[in-house]
């Protein structure tokens, strides 16, 4: 078993799969002034809330200590470590050099605890008082390497008091070697002190020599030392980079402020570099020696670490460009004032909130800030106008380029839209948003009235693309030769080429994005937008991944439903969706929280710090406020196949399913896994599942609101939680179908580690949308709040239908 | 084998996990491909997203 320890809740691997260990110190009446002052004035509460906090910003760890001159550490500390044993998720480390303090936090602590900490101080006395302790209550030690003689200072002391450390604890006391985490103790490289110059590479050094030489053992560090004496701005990005190179060396746990821990990506390549030379005492011939360079550079650099005392003493404008960058809406409204005394309200927008948009999508464009970070941009940039807008003149910005945005007819998603907006008219575009299921009618006739220099248009089903194609010669018939941008899943640069560009006399372009979108209006501002173009001979056609298998078995038996005919369904548990959501498609996928240049360990800091923390807080408020109402109508139905049609029985009537057949081998159709009359018939599922319409109101309210990163986290949220729906259903199909043992995890699900198929209406396998027509007949589904729009799509959004197919051959493939 | 031949890949827009160990039948993939080496045409095997889609996991 992988050494860990635990709270009452969870246990926490001491050696995580991508290092390292984050250990929250901010409980410390030592090191946190607000720490300190909330224990003085006996608020435990509070003092927990800090504690919460830091499990909230990412610490898989809590170090509790409350050892304070004229305090009761014996009363403080054994009255925290019971709040927080039913408090807090993170397993605690008890923070004392007390024997008797720690032994009755042990004593009291309801999980495994570490102790924090041992040493040689004494000579020996405490540390197996400690020890024994430790192994008796089944807890983890960290021990300091210092002795008689003090902090060892070079990595050879480091081992040699780390030696004597262990002979005592493993040898003598029975504690087993990963029981220990042995910290390192590094000094500062900040104070100028010659002997400090290899402070940082006697710590690296210590740590790769402890960890090789006492096999089994742990490290840790507090990782802060390393900058005493420096500036806090600095501090914050050494300590980051410290930090990695610690984890390089071998460290398994870091004590830190976890908040405060930066992405490397998020640190310029000088700071870095700066860093770097200062660690590792890299003296440069006729420079400054490395310590002066760090000092000079971060006295004049704007490192990404802003930092407040700093951001105060840049003029308002450059403070407004970097709100925008950094998403900081805090104190929008004076600063604005304090701009609004010497500029135009219009030459604000223009000169510098338009400007530090577009510094953003660059930024996004290279990759180097994720999308959700775009939006917190957006909504700056958008609060700011929304501040100035009652200063302007009426006539201020009529110039701005204007577009029009409509999801298409018979198509209900607008999320994809709706971004295309936030990103336009937070770049300084005027958009008219005509909102969902938009006539082709009503296109022609608002982008004459709005007089508008663009046409984007929107959907997301492969329906919604024919509707696109045959939209266009409607809108030239009636004059119009505005360009008409298009986006939509289920377009592709090939469609859009070559079956809309001939149909309309202006640029019709293809956009994959939102800013795509933006793109091709600054090429239509610059004169040189131009019709997406396709070349067959040199482009590459996508694959068509599935099963290759040609003949499909016909022996296999006809599982026995346990009834026949339709069912509702509306008791099932929001919670027990949650662990069939798939967090990788939500995270990556619909936030857009992607890896891009970020290390393994700086993307795990992301999601365990920001995204895990936000996707709980979503659960926690869906489930408080009722937004996630799972209702299901399923059934099973005798039925039979002949060539492309499903012949299904129900309420005593034949309905009849055409499904598409592949052009290409292995020529496969859904109907293929179903037995013929003439085999003696078959038994297909089929459901149709939703969460209600609470979520999507709730989601089109954060819009209305300009909430735009929240309006994302959450649309995104009721998207997969109710491809969880369908999940867990499907498995209660296979599950009565007796085809199906438990569920298995995620990652099974996502490729289909179970008997049988379920192929979603409007996906590639079927992605023809007129099947809901016999399905709604028979299926019902308008009793749980379901209904079709004029192009059969279903409604609410946060809706999902499939048929469910038990042949053991029957897996995803594409027509 | 060097690092990129083993390096495992996820798909941003469905988790599938593309493994060079594994390969990918589902496009006649053979195991030891390493995932920079697939073809330009290459689709993910559950959604078809394209290469582009997908992060680096390991």
């Amino acid at each position: 078993m992988k050494p860990s320890v635990a709270s009452l809740y969870q246990a926490v691997e001491l050696q995580q799969e991508i290092p390292p260990l984050l250990i929250g110190e901010r409980a410390n009446a030592n090191g946190s002034k607000k720490f300190r002052e909330l224990l003085l004035a006996d608020d435990y509460e509070s003092c927990l809330k800090i504690a919460v906090e830091q499990e909230q910003k990412g610490a898989h760890i809590i170090d509790l200590c409350t050892a304070y001159a004229g305090r009761d550490e014996m009363a403080d500390l054994t009255t925290l470590v019971r709040l927080c044993a039913g408090g807090l998720k993170a397993p605690l480390m008890i923070d004392s050099t007390t024997p008797e303090v720690i032994e009755a936090c042990l004593r009291i602590y309801p999980g495994r605890a570490i102790v924090n900490s041992i040493n040689l101080e004494d000579g020996g006395v405490n540390i197996r008082r400690v020890c024994r302790a430790a192994k008796k209550y089944g807890a983890a030690v960290v021990a300091l390497t210092i002795d008689e003689r003090g902090m060892a200072m070079s990595a050879d002391d480091k081992l040699r008091v780390a030696r004597a450390i262990h002979t005592i604890a493993v040898d003598e006391c029975g504690l087993r070697p990963e029981d220990l985490l042995f910290d390192c103790l590094t000094f500062t490289v900040g104070s100028g002190d010659n002997t400090l110059r290899d402070a940082a590479l006697q710590t690296l050094e210590g740590i790769r020599r402890i960890k090789a030489e006492l096999p089994g053992c742990l490290s840790v560090l507090g990782v802060s030392n390393i900058s005493f004496g420096l500036a806090p701005a600095a501090r914050r990005i050494l300590n980051s980079v410290f930090l990695h190179e610690a984890v390089a060396a071998g460290l398994d746990a870091a004590i830190v402020d976890a908040a405060r821990v930066l992405p490397l990506a998020r640190i310029s390549t000088e700071d870095r570099q700066v860093c770097l030379d200062l660690l590792h005492n890299r003296q440069v011939a006729g420079e400054k020696d490395p310590l002066m360079r760090f000092i000079d550079h971060f006295s004049t650099a704007s490192n990404t670490a802003e930092d407040e005392e700093q951001e105060s003493t840049r003029p308002p404008e450059q403070q407004l460009f970097h709100k925008v960058l950094n998403g900081d809406k805090d104190g929008l409204e004076d600063l604005l004032a304090i701009l609004r005394e010497r500029f135009r309200p219009i030459d604000i927008i223009n000169q510098i909130l338009v400007p530090a948009m577009r510094h953003v999508g660059e930024l996004f464009g290279k990759g180097e800030i994720l999308l959700p970070f775009v939006l917190q941009s957006a909504e700056v940039m958008k609060g700011s106008v929304t501040l100035l807008e009652p200063f302007m003149d009426r006539t201020d910005g009529g110039s701005a380029t204007r577009i029009l945005l409509a999801t298409v007819q018979g198509d209900v998603h607008d999320i994809g839209k709706n971004l295309v907006d936030i990103i336009l008219s937070n770049n300084g575009y005027t958009v008219y948003n005509l909102g969902i299921k938009v006539p082709a009618e009503t296109v022609i006739e608002k982008a004459r009235e709005l007089r508008v220099d663009l046409v984007g248009l929107s959907g997301l089903l492969v329906k919604s693309a024919i509707v696109m194609q045959e939209s266009l010669p409607q809108y030239r018939d009636a004059g119009l030769t505005v360009p008409v941008l298009l986006g939509g899943a289920a377009l592709t640069p090939k469609f859009v080429a070559e079956s809309c560009v001939p149909n309309y006399p202006g640029p019709v372009v293809y956009c994959s994005d939102a800013f795509a979108g933006l793109k091709a209006v600054r090429e239509f501002e610059e004169g040189r937008l131009q019709s997406t173009r396709y070349d067959s001979a040199v482009a590459v056609q996508p694959m068509k991944p599935g099963v290759r298998d040609a003949v499909v078995e016909r022996s296999n038996p006809v599982p026995e439903p346990p009834f026949i005919g339709r069912r509702y369904v509306q008791d099932i548990d929001p919670e027990a969706l949650f662990p069939l959501v798939n967090t990788q498609a939500l995270f990556r996928g619909r936030w857009g929280y992607r890896r891009g240049k970020m290390s393994a360990q700086e993307y795990r800091q992301l999601i365990d710090g920001t995204v895990h923390p936000l996707y709980q807080d979503l659960q926690h408020r869906a489930v408080a406020a009722g937004w996630i109402q799972p209702r299901v109508s399923y059934g099973y139905f005798r039925c039979h196949s002949r060539e492309n049609d499903l012949h299904v029985e129900a309420e005593g009537r034949e309905y009849v399913f055409t499904f598409p057949r592949q052009g290409e081998p292995p020529f496969l159709c859904i109907a293929d896994y179903f037995k013929s009359a003439e085999e003696g018939g078959d038994v297909a599922g089929f459901f149709v599942v939703t969460i209600g319409a609470l979520i999507g109101e709730e989601t089109a309210r954060l819009y209305r609101e300009n909430a735009y990163h929240d309006y994302l986290m959450l649309h995104g949220f009721s998207v997969e939680v109710t491809d969880a729906l369908a999940e867990y259903w499907h498995a209660v199909m296979r599950r009565e179908l007796g085809i199906g043992a438990a569920l298995g995890d995620v990652q099974d699900a996502v490729t289909q580690q179970y008997q049988g198929s379920r192929y979603g209406f409007g996906y590639p396998a079927c992605p023809d949308l007129d099947v809901h027509r016999p399905l709604f007949e028979f299926l019902k589904p308008e009793t749980i709040g379901v209904t079709l729009t004029e192009n059969m799509q279903m409604v609410p959004e946060q809706t999902t239908s499939a048929i469910v197919v038990h042949h053991p051959q029957a897996k995803y493939f594409a027509v | 084998m060097s690092e990129t031949t083993t390096e495992r890949h996820i798909c941003a827009n469905c988790g599938y996990i593309y493994d060079p160990a594994a390969g990918d039948p589902m496009n006649s993939v053979p195991p030891g491909t390493a995932f920079s080496d697939l073809p330009e045409a290459w689709v993910c095997p559950m959604c078809y997203a394209s290469t582009d889609q997908f992060d680096l996991l390991d």
